[in-house]
């Protein structure tokens, strides 16, 4: 499914439709996933194309925050070390309509399920997409559509063994590559202190060849101002 | 420099006022333009995320004739003007503008107040002097109101800022609660169970703070049930009118029901024949 398309496709596997079609000479986009559809009737030059890849998953059921928090199996880290583990993150997909003129989000859908979460105190506290992952050792296995795979470098860069079970991350941020296999994306988490961390991503495939998606923020013009986050209530 | 001294010395013809009286009048007031162009330059730029473009330009113009007017009251000396009797008149005239306008200046003071407090902004959903709905614009004199009814609301800065104000969106999130009532002889953690459920499946009924659902109160009808979930604090509304019917319908699938009010009612006769009336539980 992932990849760019030209004029009519069509996608089917289990729950997900995805479709570009001539219907009545109009080419309309359709799409069908776990029960909810969305349609659109294209308007484009012949040399506008469709991409469709995984995006920052912040996006749904609508966009109220730019927080992805991680929460997984706590882990207890010797001041001064620094380990990599590989935890899973939901996938969402973006389908863009893309010629010279530029570039327009035209769906986003997701086969999973969204939660949030409250990460910090109800005054001061930030919402934030919510999703539990078992710690891996290892890249795990994974289903595409569903979940990708975060390698995550933790380092302890303060004086004190930390305790680490969550890690927040500013979705705009986010650096996702894909290839036939996987959905993937490389992140750090710098521990300042037992209850600060700095996390943020690294702009570098997982796997050598993997292809960059577009990002939605570039394709919605948002400026990103700032970069990473500052973990500062609790990890 | 003699040349210079004498030039500037001599007299413009209009009572005793020399050359350099004018050039230090025209001096002045040009280094007060110069001023006032800065600080309201810089005035516009500092209110630049805090104010309508409209009211930034129109105090920013406020601010520059303020200071231009200060410079020609500084310079207007040297023209040989006496400013007592403009000061007199300018006080008995400041003191009726003064009266005429209270409510003017009060509302303006209130307004900057606001601007850089910062208790509401723009979106936020709000309850004010008995008001409640989004905010559509903080303006100089105003805030204008937009109730859920879709009403206009113009209320004065000075009753916004010297009134209660309620933001239910300044912290991010908030809490909403269902009261709940199942028979007596439906299982009650059974229900809480089912309940808990159904409000995991909201993406925004939030994981944390966790939900809570337990047993209040033991009812004349039934066991009172109270659920206290947290939601996003601009989504709550939504989640509220969605998941109780969600939840009554998960427990009626499940056999358990929402009791009618109800009285049993022992009739004095009917006690006497059978006996066997009184301490009966209340089972439905």
């Amino acid at each position: 499914m992932f990849g760019q398309y030209h004029g009519t496709f069509r996608y089917e596997n289990g729950d997900i439709l995805v479709e570009n079609e001539r219907i009545d000479g109009l080419l309309t986009y359709r799409r069908r996933c776990v029960g909810h559809a969305f349609e659109r009737i294209l308007v484009a030059s012949k040399n506008a194309r469709i991409t469709i890849n995984p995006v920052e998953p912040v996006n749904l059921p609508k966009d109220i925050t730019d927080l992805l928090l991680i929460e997984f199996t706590p882990i207890v880290i010797e001041p001064g070390t620094m380990q990599t583990v590989y935890l899973k993150f939901p996938v969402e997909v973006g389908v863009f309509l893309e010629s010279e003129k530029g570039i327009e989000v035209l769906d986003i859908f997701s086969a999973g399920t969204q939660k949030y979460t409250l990460y910090g105190p109800p005054a001061g506290g930030v919402i934030a997409r919510w999703y539990r992952s078992v710690v891996y050792p290892e890249i795990p296995s994974v289903e595409r559509f569903r979940e990708g795979v975060m390698e995550l470098s933790i380092l302890n860069t303060s004086s004190e063994w930390a305790h680490v079970s969550c890690a927040v991350f500013n979705g705009v941020d986010m650096k996702i590559f894909y290839n036939g296999d996987i959905v993937a994306t490389t992140a750090t988490m710098k521990i300042i202190s037992p209850a600060i961390a700095e996390t943020g991503f690294i702009d570098a495939p997982l796997i050598p060849g993997m292809t960059r998606s577009v990002e939605l923020y570039k394709a919605r013009k948002i400026r990103v101002i700032g970069r990473g986050y500052l973990m500062e209530w609790g990890l | 420099m003699p040349d210079l001294s004498a030039a500037l010395g001599m007299s413009t013809g209009i009572g005793t006022i020399t050359i350099g009286d004018v050039l230090w009048f025209a001096g002045i007031v040009a280094v007060g333009v110069i001023i006032a162009k800065v600080v309201a330059t810089n005035v516009k730029r500092a209110l630049t995320e805090r104010l309508p473009k409209n009211e930034r330009e129109l105090l920013a113009k406020v601010v520059y004739y303020i200071i231009i007017l200060w410079a020609i009251a500084v310079a207007l000396p040297y023209l040989n003007f006496d400013l007592s009797g403009l000061l007199v008149a300018g006080g008995i005239a400041g003191l009726v503008i003064g009266f005429a306008s209270q409510s003017v200046v009060s509302n303006l003071v209130s307004g900057l107040f606001l601007m850089f407090e910062h208790p509401i902004k723009i979106g936020d959903n709000i309850n004010v002097a008995g008001i409640t709905g989004s905010v559509e614009d903080i303006r100089i004199l105003s805030t204008i109101v937009k109730t859920y009814d879709g009403i206009y609301t113009r209320i004065p800065n000075e009753k916004v800022f010297t009134s209660n104000i309620t933001n239910y969106v300044n912290n991010a999130a908030r809490r909403f609660e269902y009261k709940i009532r199942i028979r007596y002889k439906d299982d009650a953690d059974e229900a809480i169970r089912l309940a808990r459920e159904v409000i995991a499946t909201h993406p925004f009924a939030l994981k944390n703070p966790a939900p809570m659902i337990y047993v209040d109160s033991l009812g004349d009808n039934g066991i009172n049930l109270i659920a206290r979930i947290w939601a996003p604090a601009r989504n709550w509304w939504e989640v509220r009118t969605i998941l109780l019917w969600k939840i009554i319908k998960r427990l009626e699938e499940n056999g358990i029901i929402v009791p009618y009010p109800q009285r049993t009612v022992w009739l004095a006769d009917e006690e006497r024949t059978s006996g066997s009336g009184a301490g009966k539980s209340l089972e439905e």
